[in-house]
């Protein structure tokens, strides 16, 4: 699985609300009962559990679009991110799953068949005598009990679609259930273009067992038509399946690819573009802490909302300062360095010859410096109020005491008591995880110089013993420890 | 092989957008004539409850010096929530204070009810089934009262009021 699949799959499990997976299940089927109260009809209840499914994810897919706008844009890409959206429903990582493509004549795009070994929905159901929705009423060509997930699924991937302005649609049909006795829960994932999709939705409308109840009216459909914003002009050259291509490839590749995305969406030359910067390369420094931070908002905005709360701003804050403070202390300069030459190299051609000439002048410790003022600012703007802060977090921490803004209660004093480790352990993690990252020019010269390129990316790329592996299992840990917070 | 429910006790889900599929229920059964939402959902938690406890069931009995730590292990054990438990005994209440409640998160306009209704359902079944039909003293049974506040309701977070009883057999 790509880096940044990866990284999403932890960031959307960690930041959801929670609750255990047999919670979630038997809640899913005392839905299914209700409905089958009103209905009794148990395909009727399956095609109204579906309609209620894609109705709860739109509604969250509208309250987080952002985060839908660095996903890929074709039906194509889409599927090959079903990992993403199966843990975006269900926060349940997929664990057996695979695909089977179906060639479509005079289509752009092929249908899908989908096998998932585990479904959460059927595990042991009919084993409890609350398990009163009767699967054998259903005729073999019905869908199965996690046609409301299937629901889900088909919304976030057309929100999707609908917000890159694709004009494809999925349409995910549960084929086998295993409640029903089949073997695997299979979906079948059927690609529309967009007139064939609002004829499909037509029919649907006059399906004769819908309207036996009475359902919500299904809100029509647009497509939006202009680009607003700075992530909508970035998310074609952002998303994340083009963050895995670049992430995979060297320095060269990288530097044509940026050129051709500053030609395509700003209209101009590189070398004109970085020209606005020329005599100003310690503001553009500065520029890229700020936006990297801004960034990183725009993922669902989780910096502004944990900032939202006063403790984690400070928290995070004292961690900010700590971290420019002790920046040096953990990583050698020499590798700063290395970053610093890096950089240099990276501009040499895009950039106009005096501008690197200039960025030469700066030290590696300047370039740190100049990120993290951008960075403090941009933190700022959304919410760490660094003047309040004190000198360091103990001090801090002695302050509230003397206050008494830690409460007395005992159970409060355990919650803290609770807490602390984990934080001082999260923020031990994230260091001792920039410190390794930061190591990656040494690994990749003194790999280089001794057994030649291919040892070099394997010592970095290697799951088991590299660099990747390693920081993996750091951003791990730091995402439980984050979760346990949270609970 | 598929998971079996014991499986799912050690998984954690993303409640999102099952949260926001309670509401569409509660539209769903209104529009067709239901008019005990809150009966529905609490029998909903009741249900959920008979099936759980088959397997897990964090205590064997619950009486009135345990009913605080009961209560917060199930809400942190199943609903990965925090809560304030206050118990006042002159008038037999149990109050539940829970700032992130996995069922409110948003006010709906359209619908009247808290989706914590389901877990007051819940929470009174898992304890009185816990104690079943001991006829010891000391144990105690719930009953749901009322959703006193909710997020689904436009407050800051969902308080749930039980009332006890001492002495066991329903």
């Amino acid at each position: 699985m790509g880096a940044v699949k990866w990284l999403m799959k932890k960031i959307t499990k960690v930041f959801g609300t929670n609750t255990s997976s047999l919670f979630y299940s038997l809640l899913y089927r005392e839905m299914l009962k209700e409905i089958n109260a009103i209905t009794h009809d148990e395909e009727l209840s399956l095609l109204v559990m579906r309609e209620i499914g894609k109705k709860s994810a739109t509604e969250s897919c509208e309250r987080h679009s952002s985060i839908f706008k660095f996903m890929p844009g074709t039906p194509e890409k889409v599927l090959d991110y079903f990992e993403i959206l199966w843990v975006v429903v269900f926060g349940k990582e997929l664990e057996d799953l695979s695909y089977e493509k179906i060639p479509k004549e005079n289509s752009q795009y092929n249908d899908y068949i989908l096998k998932i070994q585990n479904c959460p929905i059927c595990a042991s159901y009919g084993t409890a005598p609350e398990d009163t929705f009767d699967v054998s009423k259903l005729s073999p060509e019905s869908e199965g009990m996690a046609c409301g997930l299937c629901g889900m699924l088909q919304s976030v991937a057309n929100f999707i679609l609908r917000i890159k302005q694709n004009e494809y649609r999925i349409r995910m049909i549960e084929q086998k259930c295993m409640a029903k006795g089949d073997e695997c829960l299979q979906l079948l994932c059927k690609v529309y273009d967009y007139t064939e999709w609002q004829e499909f939705k037509a029919t649907q409308k006059k399906e004769q067992l819908l309207s036996k109840v009475y359902l919500e009216e299904e809100d029509e459909e647009f497509l939006p038509k202009s680009k607003l914003d700075l992530v909508d002009k970035l998310q074609d050259a952002f998303s994340l399946d083009k963050l895995e291509e670049i992430i995979d490839e060297p320095l060269e590749s990288i530097k044509s690819r940026v050129a051709d995305i500053i030609r395509d969406k700003l209209g101009m030359e590189p070398e004109h573009f970085f020209d606005y910067f020329r005599n100003y390369e310690d503001d553009m420094m500065r520029i890229i802490g700020f936006l990297f931070i801004h960034l990183l908002n725009e993922y669902g905005s989780l910096v502004e909302k944990l900032l939202e709360n006063d403790t984690i701003a400070k928290a995070i804050g004292y961690l900010f300062k700590q971290l420019k403070e002790m920046i040096l202390l953990f990583i050698p300069l020499d590798v700063v360095n290395d970053y610093h030459t890096l950089l240099i190299n990276f501009l040499d051609g895009l950039a106009p010859s005096e501008m690197v000439e200039n960025i030469k002048e700066f030290s590696g410790k300047d370039d740190l410096n100049y990120l993290f003022e951008g960075a403090r600012m941009a933190l700022e703007d959304l919410g760490i109020d660094f003047s309040e802060l004190k000198e360091n977090v103990w001090e801090e921490l002695k302050k509230e005491r003397e206050d008494g803004l830690i409460s007395a209660d005992p159970s409060m004093i355990d919650k803290t008591q609770e807490r602390v480790p984990k934080i001082i352990q999260i923020i031990q993690e994230l260091v001792m995880l920039l410190t390794e990252i930061l190591t990656l020019p040494i690994r990749v010269a003194i790999s280089e110089g001794h057994y030649g390129v291919k040892t070099a990316v394997n010592s970095v790329v290697s799951e088991e013993e590299g660099l990747a592996g390693s920081i993996r299992n750091r951003f791990d840990k730091i995402f439980d420890q984050i979760q346990e917070l949270r609970q | 092989m598929n998971y079996n429910r014991s499986d799912l006790l050690l998984a954690d889900a993303t409640m999102n957008q099952l949260r926001n599929a309670i509401y569409h229920l509660a539209r769903f059964l209104n529009r067709n004539g239901v008019d005990n939402l809150k009966e529905r959902l609490r029998q909903m938690g009741r249900n959920i409850s008979k099936t759980y406890m088959k397997y897990w069931i964090p205590v064997d009995n619950v009486n009135l010096n345990n009913i605080r730590e009961v209560i917060v292990t199930i809400y942190k054990n199943i609903l990965k929530s925090s809560v304030s438990v206050e118990l006042n005994e002159v008038e037999q209440l149990i109050i539940v204070n829970d700032s992130n409640c996995p069922l409110c998160k948003y006010q709906y306009n359209d619908v009247e009810v808290a989706g914590c209704e389901i877990i007051l359902g819940m929470i009174s079944e898992f304890i009185n089934m816990i104690n079943g039909n001991s006829r010891e003293k000391s144990v105690l049974l719930l009953e749901p009262i009322r959703v006193q506040e909710s997020k689904a309701l436009g407050n800051n977070s969902c308080v749930q009021i039980f009332n006890y009883k001492l002495g066991g057999t329903r």
